[in-house]
């Protein structure tokens, strides 16, 4: 019989014994010394369950003791048991539940489960990184049709432009010249732009980011010039510059250019025609803001939550939209590579504000 | 789809009443054994599984209609409309009290009675209110879930050790008791475990009796109470028993104090 005793104590797993509601009966060496208790600590004094986490306490109420009950035995269950000193370790734990002396015991074994925690553990994170980069697939995958939407769709346009002043040049002749050949230009140049903007937005979205190259500009200056050419582009609007404050900041002139071209562009689309559209420029301490507003309906709440985002394919806007669409996700990717911030105000009495500050 | 088979539903028993069983978090109709035969004498008795647990229709589960305990709620008056022969008495066991008082709210014409047991409105605490615990309390869960999941083979079922007393049941019930799909598990417990049905309890004007265990993790004494003193017509009775489950450990005194809150009712 001691040897028995000895051989249950010196187990190669933790024996115990426990009644109905899961107090201890008795607990043999080993389990006790994994836990930091004396025997005559927990026998009589603590259930099964005060050893558990909290939430491994809610599977012992929700599974454990209902399977045992119906069933009898429970096994591999794996449970974080808590140390004396606070540490907590995991458990793979068995249990039988049978009758004795008129009531009913759980013998339970358990066996230390570290290794088999830390395989869990590496196996779950590299579900979540195989889920980080299945979402990264899908992304691109996402890229990939945006990007077919565009070229089939946007670029068609002033392609079909070309054609139909080659067709009209093919059956009048030179009589038509000077009606074909501006159309071709026009439709050359919004090519190009397609083009650089699709350059721009492969880069965003596939590649390092939009590239910037910092120097310290003049901004008022700087902003003065480009919306005088914004006035030979858009000749029939009113284009007006405001300023506040002065000073240089850290830009890339030729990425300024794109970003008021592009707010522009798109306040000429959905703005009020006949009212005035009004580029700021404003140096504080530590801020340049450049803003363009225009008058007009106000851009829904649902729209303008998402409006710097490319456009996917199967938006109903025509073709113009699609490129302004591009555009404004462009406007954001640039103020990014500066560390600025891009946002949009729009109400029925303020109009509509694009705002793009960054730091000086 | 038919009702029967999307819940399991198993019909026993005769009487003039029709009395549902709806099983908690963690389980099946399975938990209902030693209970539900108390009363298949005296009253129609049926037992399902959600959708989601046991042997109901996996193909059913659909993430947004589950994703609150509404969409339980809406199956139950579906199964009662179809199953009850009068206004039905209604076993809820934990998160399915809960389950119970909402789809009573939406249809007060097909329940008698609700009956709950071990219920709580709210398992996290809140202010002055104890629910029992915390936010991360339930994230382990979540992770212990995640943990026996990964143990247990694909078919989820907890391995079954022999029980040489009662080997019918380790055959009979080691494909079904307990297997859930790990993923469906999880978003049922954050489902249970993140709800807060507390600003409906005074709504619900059905006889209710709730059954709490004089020592219960999931359910404290102070929920019972709180319940009891929110509901408008309730009944509160304590049952000695450690855990949360006492129809299944303590079967008969759960089916005297059900049986007695029934006849102080009249049903």
């Amino acid at each position: 019989m001691d040897d028995w005793k000895q051989l249950l104590d010196r187990a190669a797993c933790g024996l115990m014994q426990t009644d109905d509601s899961g107090t201890f009966l008795r607990a043999n060496h080993v389990f006790c010394s994994w836990l930091g208790y004396a025997e005559d600590e927990l026998v009589g004094r603590r259930r099964l369950q005060d050893l558990l986490t909290m939430g491994a306490r809610i599977f012992h109420q929700t599974h454990w003791a209902p399977l045992l009950r119906i069933q009898g035995s429970v096994s591999e269950v794996k449970l974080q048991l808590v140390t004396r000193g606070g540490e907590a370790m995991p458990m793979v734990l068995n249990a039988i539940r049978r009758e004795h002396a008129g009531g009913f015991v759980h013998d339970v074994a358990a066996f230390v489960a570290r290794d088999r925690d830390r395989y869990e553990e590496e196996l779950l994170q590299s579900r979540k990184r195989l889920e980080v980069m299945h979402a990264l697939a899908r992304d691109r995958a996402l890229y990939a049709e945006q990007m077919i939407g565009i070229v089939s769709h946007d670029l068609r346009t002033p392609l079909g432009a070309i054609r139909l002043a080659t067709e009209l040049l093919a059956s009048a002749g030179a009589v038509a010249l000077d009606r074909a050949v501006p159309r071709i230009a026009r439709a050359v140049e919004r090519s190009n732009r397609l083009i650089a903007d699709l350059l721009d937005f492969t880069q965003a979205r596939v590649g390092s980011g939009i590239s910037v190259t910092l120097a310290p500009v003049d901004v008022h200056r700087a902003v003065a010039e480009i919306v005088e050419d914004l006035r030979g582009t858009y000749p029939t609007r009113t284009l007006s510059h405001q300023t506040t404050g002065a000073g240089v900041a850290p830009l890339d002139e030729n990425r300024l250019g794109q970003v008021i071209g592009n707010l522009v562009a798109n306040a000429v689309a959905y703005g009020e025609p006949a009212a005035a559209i009004t580029v700021t420029s404003a140096l504080e301490d530590s801020t340049c803001t450049i803003s363009v507003h225009n008058r007009g309906a106000p851009i829904p709440p649902p729209v303008a939550a998402t409006i710097f985002e490319p456009m996917t394919r199967g938006t109903s806007d025509g073709s113009q939209a699609r490129s302004v669409g591009l555009g404004l996700f462009i406007v954001r990717e640039i103020t990014r590579a500066h560390a600025g911030t891009a946002a949009v105000e729009s109400s029925v009495e303020q109009g509509t504000t694009f705002r793009v500050v960054v730091p000086r | 789809m038919s009702l029967e088979k999307r819940n399991n539903v198993q019909v026993h028993g005769d009487g003039p009443r029709t009395m549902f069983f709806a099983h908690g978090f963690g389980c099946d109709l399975n938990m209902w054994r030693l209970l539900a035969q108390a009363f298949a004498k005296r009253y129609r008795t049926v037992l399902f599984d959600h959708v989601g647990s046991g042997a109901s229709a996996l193909s059913a589960y659909d993430r947004s209609k589950y994703a609150s305990l509404q969409g339980y709620a809406d199956d139950v008056n579906e199964l009662v409309a179809a199953y009850a022969t009068g206004p039905a008495l209604f076993v809820g066991h934990s998160v399915s009290a809960m389950i119970g008082m909402l789809a009573n709210l939406r249809a007060p014409a097909l329940y008698a009675a609700q009956i709950m047991i071990g219920p709580s409105p709210c398992y996290i605490n809140d202010g002055d209110y104890v629910g029992g615990f915390t936010r991360p309390d339930i994230d382990g869960l979540l992770t212990t879930l995640e943990s026996n999941y990964l143990g247990w083979s694909s078919t989820m079922a907890p391995a079954i050790m022999g029980t040489p007393e009662r080997p019918e049941l380790a055959v009979e019930l080691t494909n079904s008791f307990c297997r859930t799909d790990p993923e469906i598990a999880k978003q049922f417990a954050r489902v249970t475990f993140l709800s807060d049905v507390r600003a409906a309890l005074p709504e619900l004007r059905a006889p209710t009796l709730i059954l709490q265990c004089t020592e219960d993790l999931i359910a404290p004494v102070a929920v019972g109470q709180y319940m009891h003193r929110v509901l408008p017509d309730s009944t509160l009775t304590l049952i000695e028993n450690v855990g949360h489950c006492p129809h299944l450990s303590a079967p008969s005194s759960s089916a005297d104090a059900i049986r007695a809150f029934l006849t102080s009712r009249s049903l």
